[in-house]
Parts: C-alpha cells; sequence; structure tokens
C-alpha cells in the first residue's frame, strides 16, 4: 500500500462501520470513478488519482483535499496559481517556514477579524 | 484564534492546549415543512460559501465593518444548520442569531450561563439546526430579511438591528482534559492537518422555521470545566444573493430541492440519538416565538414557498457522537435549477 492509498482506505472504513453508504462501490460511484480503480487506489497499485478525483474523494471522505492531494504528491491548483502571481517572494517564505513549529505558522496564518458588536 | 479554512471556521486554543480546536462550518439544507408536525433531521448539502468580510470593505456598510468576522450568502427563506467538529477536545460554543441567544432567547453576553445553559457542549452535540422551542424540539434556521418582524431579534427585542448569527468558543481547561484522556481510552483528536458598487445595509437575520427532533444536551462537565479566560468568537453576517453576488462576484449556492420533492425521492433523513445524554428544557422566551409561517398567515403573507407537508419514510438513525459526513447528501438529490 502508499501512504495514500492506506489513508483513503482508513477514512472510508472508519465511515463504513457506521454508515454502509461508505462502501467502496458507493463512494466510487458518488466521486465518479470505477470500483476497481478506486480498490487499486486504495491497495497502492495504481498511483493517485487526478486532482479533480483527489479532492472528490476528500470531501466525500470528510477530509482535508490539500492534505490529501499532498499525500498524492500534488499540491492544489489555487495554491499553484498562488505561488505563480509571487513566484519570488512565497518561495522564499514557505522556504523560510519549511522547519517553523506549527504555533510559530499560526502566528503568521490570517485570522478572521472580531470586531464591535 | 480563528481562521477561515475551506469554507469552515476552525478556531484553535494554542495557548490552552495543543489539541484545542474546533471547526464550525454551516450547511445548507433542504427547508423542512413549517406546518406544526414534528420532523426528523434533515440532510446536509455542503457548506455555504465563507468569506473575511474585510475582503470587501471598500462596498460595505460601515456597521458591517465594524463587526468584522465573514459573509456568508442565503437565499430568502433558505435554511441551513450548523455542524461542529472538535474532534475530541470538549468545547463549550454559544449560538446566537441576531445577537439573541439560540438555546434561551436571552440577549447576547459573552460568558457562559448555566440556569438556563445557554451554550451547546461540543463534542457531544453535534449538530445544531435551529431554536430550542422545546424538550428534543427545534425550529429550523431559516433566513429572512431584517425588517419585516419574522426573525427571532425583532421577535424578542422590538428591534431589526444586527441580524446575522454569532459564535463564541470556549475550550476545556486544559488540566481538565489531561485528566479526563488520562481516566479514558478516548481516541485522541486527529490532526488536519461584478457589479461592484457600495451596497444597501439590510442584512438578512434568521427566523423559526419548521419543527424537527433535536435534542440540546445538558452539560455534565459543569461550568467550571470550562476555560472562560480563553475564548474567540465571530460574527457571521448573512447576505442575500443580490448583496453576494455585488459584493464577491461569485453565484451563491443554487437552493437545495424541496422537502416534499427530496422525500418523495425516498431520499433519507435523520434521527440522532445521544444515549444516556439529556435534553435540557425550552425557555419561557423561547417557547413563545412564533413561526414564520405562523406570522406570514397573521400577515396575510405566504413568506415561505413550497411549505407543503411531506411524507417522510427513510430515517437513518445516527448514535456516533462528532460525526458530520454521515448527515451530508452530496449526490443523488433532485435539484431545483
Amino acid at each position: 500500500m502508499t501512504q495514500f492509498g492506506t489513508y483513503v482506505n482508513t477514512a472510508r472504513r472508519s465511515l463504513q462501520e457506521h454508515d454502509r453508504r461508505y462502501s467502496l462501490r458507493q463512494v466510487a460511484k458518488r466521486i465518479g470513478v470505477e470500483p476497481g480503480y478506486l480498490s487499486k487506489i486504495e491497495r497502492g497499485q495504481v498511483a493517485p488519482p487526478s486532482e479533480a478525483a483527489t479532492v472528490r474523494l476528500a470531501k466525500e471522505l470528510d477530509q482535508d483535499p490539500d492534505v490529501l492531494l499532498a499525500l498524492g504528491g500534488k499540491v492544489s491548483s489555487d495554491l499553484q496559481e498562488v505561488i505563480r502571481k509571487r513566484p519570488r517572494l512565497f518561495a522564499q517564505l514557505i522556504r523560510e517556514l519549511r522547519d517553523a513549529p506549527d504555533h510559530a505558522v499560526l502566528r503568521i496564518v490570517r485570522e478572521v477579524r472580531d470586531g464591535d458588536w | 484564534m480563528i481562521t477561515l479554512e475551506h469554507d469552515r471556521l476552525v478556531f484553535r486554543f494554542p495557548e490552552v492546549h495543543k489539541d484545542a480546536r474546533c471547526a464550525i462550518e454551516f450547511q445548507r439544507t433542504l427547508r423542512i415543512p413549517d406546518d406544526g408536525l414534528d420532523y426528523p433531521l434533515p440532510p446536509g448539502m455542503g457548506r455555504f460559501p465563507l468569506r473575511h468580510l474585510d475582503d470587501y470593505a471598500r462596498r460595505l456598510p460601515t456597521d458591517w465593518l465594524r463587526r468584522g468576522g465573514v459573509l456568508m450568502p442565503m437565499h430568502q427563506a433558505e435554511a441551513m444548520w450548523i455542524n461542529f467538529d472538535c474532534g475530541g477536545y470538549p468545547f463549550a460554543v454559544k449560538v446566537a442569531t441576531g445577537k439573541v441567544c439560540a438555546l434561551t432567547g436571552e440577549t447576547w453576553m459573552n460568558h457562559l450561563n448555566t440556569d438556563p445553559q445557554d451554550y451547546a457542549v461540543l463534542p457531544e452535540q453535534p449538530w445544531l439546526d435551529g431554536y430550542c422551542v422545546a424538550q428534543g424540539i427545534v425550529r429550523q434556521f431559516v433566513a429572512m430579511p431584517l425588517g419585516q418582524g419574522y426573525t427571532v431579534e425583532e421577535q424578542l427585542t422590538d428591534e431589526a438591528e444586527h441580524g446575522g448569527l454569532q459564535l463564541i468558543a470556549y475550550p476545556m481547561k486544559a488540566e481538565r482534559y489531561e485528566e479526563m484522556i488520562s481516566m479514558s481510552a478516548t481516541d485522541a483528536p486527529t490532526d488536519y492537518g461584478v457589479a461592484y458598487g457600495p451596497i444597501k445595509s439590510e442584512p438578512m437575520g434568521l427566523a423559526p422555521g419548521g419543527r424537527m427532533r433535536q435534542e440540546i444536551y445538558d452539560d455534565d462537565y459543569g461550568l467550571d470545566a470550562w476555560d472562560q479566560r480563553h475564548a474567540s468568537r465571530c460574527f457571521v453576517t448573512i447576505a442575500n444573493s443580490v448583496q453576494w453576488m455585488a459584493l464577491t462576484g461569485e453565484r451563491p449556492p443554487t437552493e437545495p430541492p424541496t422537502a416534499s420533492a427530496y422525500a418523495s425521492a425516498g431520499l433519507p433523513w435523520f434521527d440522532y440519538f445521544g444515549g444516556d445524554l439529556t435534553a435540557t428544557a425550552e425557555t419561557d422566551k423561547l417557547r413563545g416565538i412564533s413561526s414564520v409561517a405562523e406570522i406570514g398567515a397573521t400577515n396575510g403573507e405566504s413568506p415561505l414557498p413550497e411549505n407543503e407537508s411531506a411524507e417522510v419514510d427513510r430515517v437513518i438513525s445516527l448514535r456516533r457522537p462528532g460525526s458530520n459526513q454521515v448527515r451530508e447528501m452530496s449526490a443523488d438529490v433532485p435539484s431545483t435549477s
């Protein structure tokens, strides 16, 4: 199994324990792929699917699309677009934050502003 | 701190505990009939989009901008429910509409109260669909314009000032959480990993719609469990579809199917059982509110289109706390568009 396949298989089976709609066949149908293909993905016998299919799969399994894309060796198109607009700045930023602890990264994440109400 | 991630409000309290994290989202759903009958829980049909209010500062009325928070689109008479996901870290969350508490009908206060209990306890409370109008019964959150007398804010305060929806989240005290997980084998929380002119200042509010079966659970942890020194709050301004398009240039999501069309298609409704948990009783204030259909009938208006009763044949019983996916119906639903 690949890390991607294991992750998807674990998430789907966890949901299936409580809800039969998360059978391999039904999940495959809802995300628009063949059951056999999803089975191979989960067993790591084929490469992770396209970005669009991965995002559909993430939503179906209530997983973070960015996490699932990263496990599949991909970066979402919208993030690529963000980097392409200011490549030098974002490349520098990401490299500088590479080994920063989570709390340090969170300090520069945009917060929802609370106002006067 | 609150961040906006994939149309979810994510509350984090790293200064309290590394696991103190709670995500709150607003689910699109069908509007249950406002016909006096008690319905099961309707499905989730995906998250409402959320945007930072500040991104549209130049076009916003000053009173909207002053409140901060996020912007969310809803069609008039559209319904929604609130999904809570805190992993395993307990939270106390207060929910108000128009600065009136959805559980008690009291005006907004920045602290927790227990008599009556004015907050939901997570993860025991996975969802909140409406106003607690009787023990085990809520009236669905339905978007209506402010100024027409339908919203709970107008019914209980005689003012049409705030609208929108307000949230404040308090994490459990770190020492209580550590004590709790050391005494049990509870799973640790998972790591989550162009019209463009100024718009008019009438936001949407939330009003009570049809009745459904949902219990609001008593706080078994006790008031002392919550870290009231640390809290984060958010004002969710609700824009109607015209305002949303003018501000963001995006189309709002399409309106969900009617309850009767959904039920006729044999698609599932839901019930949730909290096991041994006890349900809070309603307050006098919320027991006395009128539904949108009732006010419309008094005024000679028909504010809820397609309000026919629904024959519910298929109900799925859920028992798993913290579930947010199993109530969603992303496929196979009849569409109105």
